[in-house]
């Protein structure tokens, strides 16, 4: 399943619920907050699909020292290429896929330790947001700052869409929106709200 | 935890009291100190002599109290670092091996490149690795194979720059004079000196200059200098009567150095340099250099250098601005020594780590290993946790 992708980073730690990878360094291709990634499920066809929603830069004393001390370009690659300064990138689970068939719910089991993190293509995003069953389990998600990710979801599946559907998949999901949050108007206002800032309705 | 930290309160105190008290006494030694440095400037010629007798200073021909500022930083130039780690052997461990861990970092100055870093484990586990002569090689056997290893790693990455790049500096932690304490044989000693030698032949080979950077020293050879001239140069009076110097570090003297600036240029007095470095025309000299940024408080350091660089008036002048630059970095010390000596630290998880393996790797060869009943009893008892967390 994991052929020719962009490989984000190793699984450090996971759960059922969510995982953290690492990289090492941070470069334009690492997915940003709200991109869609893949992990190998522990079956031959299996996929874990989950959603981008934090990443942090580690940092140490002798890193501190520069701060304030406007370090030359050498020393700015050294601590960046060289020095091993881990980027935690934490992932929450949305769904699984068996032999192409998607399911919008958490996976039976997570990845393991050290299994490769992908970004998901245009393609593969499409056909998981062809549904919106997993803003559930986005809206649920306590760890994690559940509307702005829903919202950032939805702009990169209206983006890896042609322009002309864009419109379309955003009004669905409005729609299903909602429906979700029918007894929460205020937060429901907050999110579409969200999506109209950024332009993507 | 059994250190009982309350029952040392009180010596801590006290001990707070004490060192207070002593710095008016030292402050005081200091002027002493500073007043001969210049009463005495020129008559390095005349010390010269029985400097070394007393294991003083050895004067240069330059005044005792010179102060060379700065010089210009070029715009270009390599930095190269190297530092060492070691295991020592455990004779309670699983099985007897040390390990020899050097880390390096090439910084090319004003390139804009990332800098090359380097790191070379080597275990050694073979009888001849683990014994000379008999004696398992550990403590200063083993410091001095590290410090082998750390040289050679310069004089390789010397040897690798694009030729005729003389503007590279090659620098390693401590001293450039081989410290053979447990060697009594002079067969010995002399071997181990000359592959040093060896290897500083082969950075001055490559046009590369070469020096030791000894953060925080406590040497006490100017201040004997300063004695011995306020002696007239009587080497008898100054070996027998008691110095009020003697435990004056020369730094404590050299902090009046303005930013950047380099003491005058000594030689060092050890038996181990006139023994073998003098006739390899390796004359191991030093200065005390202040390495703080101008309204900063000083930082001094002792930097050591062959002959060969001492005397090359471009040599010397790319060892001090190039240490200034690559100290001003992070502070006040160079930042390719603290990256080499990052990339050389063994911590205590990799130890155990390594530890694993050897286990593991002597079980797939069909060996059952174990710790001394000591060393389990170790692993239980320091791992517990006997007292609240500090």
């Amino acid at each position: 399943m994991s052929n020719g992708n962009l490989k984000v980073g190793r699984v450090l730690r996971a759960s059922t619920r969510g995982f953290v990878i690492g990289c090492r360094v941070m470069t334009p291709n690492i997915p940003a907050f709200g991109s869609f990634v893949r992990a190998d499920g522990l079956t031959p066809q299996g996929t874990i699909y989950g959603l981008i929603y934090d990443v942090s830069v580690e940092d140490d004393p002798f890193v501190r020292q520069f701060i304030s001390a406007d370090p030359p370009d050498e020393v700015v690659l050294d601590q960046r290429e060289n020095r091993q300064i881990p980027i935690e990138v934490s992932v929450l689970a949305v769904g699984c896929g068996d032999d192409g068939a998607i399911s919008h719910c958490l996976p039976a089991q997570p990845p393991v330790t050290l299994d490769w993190l992908y970004q998901c293509n245009a393609e593969q995003v499409r056909a998981f947001t062809a549904r919106f069953g997993y803003f559930r389990l986005v809206l649920e998600a306590r760890e994690v700052p559940a509307d702005e990710l829903l919202a950032a979801s939805l702009r990169a599946g209206a983006a890896c869409r042609p322009e002309r559907e864009r419109e379309t998949f955003l009004v669905k999901a409005g729609r299903e929106l909602a429906r979700l949050l029918a007894g929460d108007p205020v937060r429901l206002e907050g999110l579409l709200r969200r999506l109209q800032n950024e332009g993507a309705i | 935890m059994t250190l009982e930290l309350s029952r040392l309160t009180k010596q801590v105190q006290v001990m707070g009291k004490k060192l207070a008290s002593r710095q008016q006494q030292y402050a005081d030694l200091v002027t002493l100190a500073r007043r001969w440095l210049t009463q005495y400037a020129d008559q390095g010629e005349q010390l010269r002599h029985p400097a070394r007798s007393i294991h003083a200073a050895i004067p240069t021909g330059e005044p005792l109290d010179t102060i060379r500022s700065l010089p210009a930083t070029p715009e270009r130039f390599t930095f190269i670092a190297a530092d060492g780690s070691q295991i020592q052997p455990n004779r309670h461990g699983a099985a007897l091996y040390h390990l020899i861990n050097v880390g390096s970092l090439v910084y090319r100055h004003g390139s804009g490149q990332t800098p090359e870093q380097h790191s070379q484990p080597t275990l050694g586990y073979a009888e001849s690795d683990l014994y000379e002569n008999g004696r398992l090689v550990d403590g200063n056997l083993l410091d001095v194979r590290r410090d082998l290893a750390e040289i050679t790693c310069l004089a390789d990455l010397c040897a690798a720059e694009p030729t005729g790049n003389s503007q590279t500096v090659a620098v390693v932690d401590g001293t450039l004079i081989l410290w053979t304490l447990d060697e009594r044989a002079q067969d010995r000693q002399r071997t181990k000196v000359t592959a040093y030698l060896d290897q500083l032949n082969r950075i001055r080979e490559t046009g590369a200059a070469v020096a030791a950077f000894i953060s925080r020293p406590r040497r006490t050879e100017v201040t004997r200098l300063l004695y011995l001239a306020s002696l007239e140069g009587d080497a008898n009076r100054a070996a027998q009567e008691p110095n009020p110097l003697e435990r004056l570090p020369d730094r404590a003297v050299f902090e009046m150095l303005p930013p950047g600036a380099r003491s005058a240029l000594f030689v060092s007095p050890s038996e181990i340099n006139h023994k073998y470095y003098v006739a390899e025309g390796h004359n191991i000299h030093f200065f005390y250099l202040n390495l703080a940024p101008e309204d900063c408080d000083p930082v001094i350091a002792r930097i050591e250098l062959p002959a060969w660089a001492a005397e090359d008036a471009d040599r010397l002048a790319l060892i001090h601005a190039g240490i200034v630059a690559q100290a001003r970095i992070a502070g006040d010390y160079p930042y390719a020594l603290a990256r080499a000596d990052e990339l050389a630290f063994i911590s205590g998880p990799e130890r155990e780590t390594l530890d694993e393996m050897v286990t593991t790797a002597l079980l797939h060869a069909g060996v059952r290993t174990a710790l001394s009943p000591k060393a389990y009893y170790k692993t239980l008892t320091r791992r517990g946790r006997r007292s609240h967390r500090l």
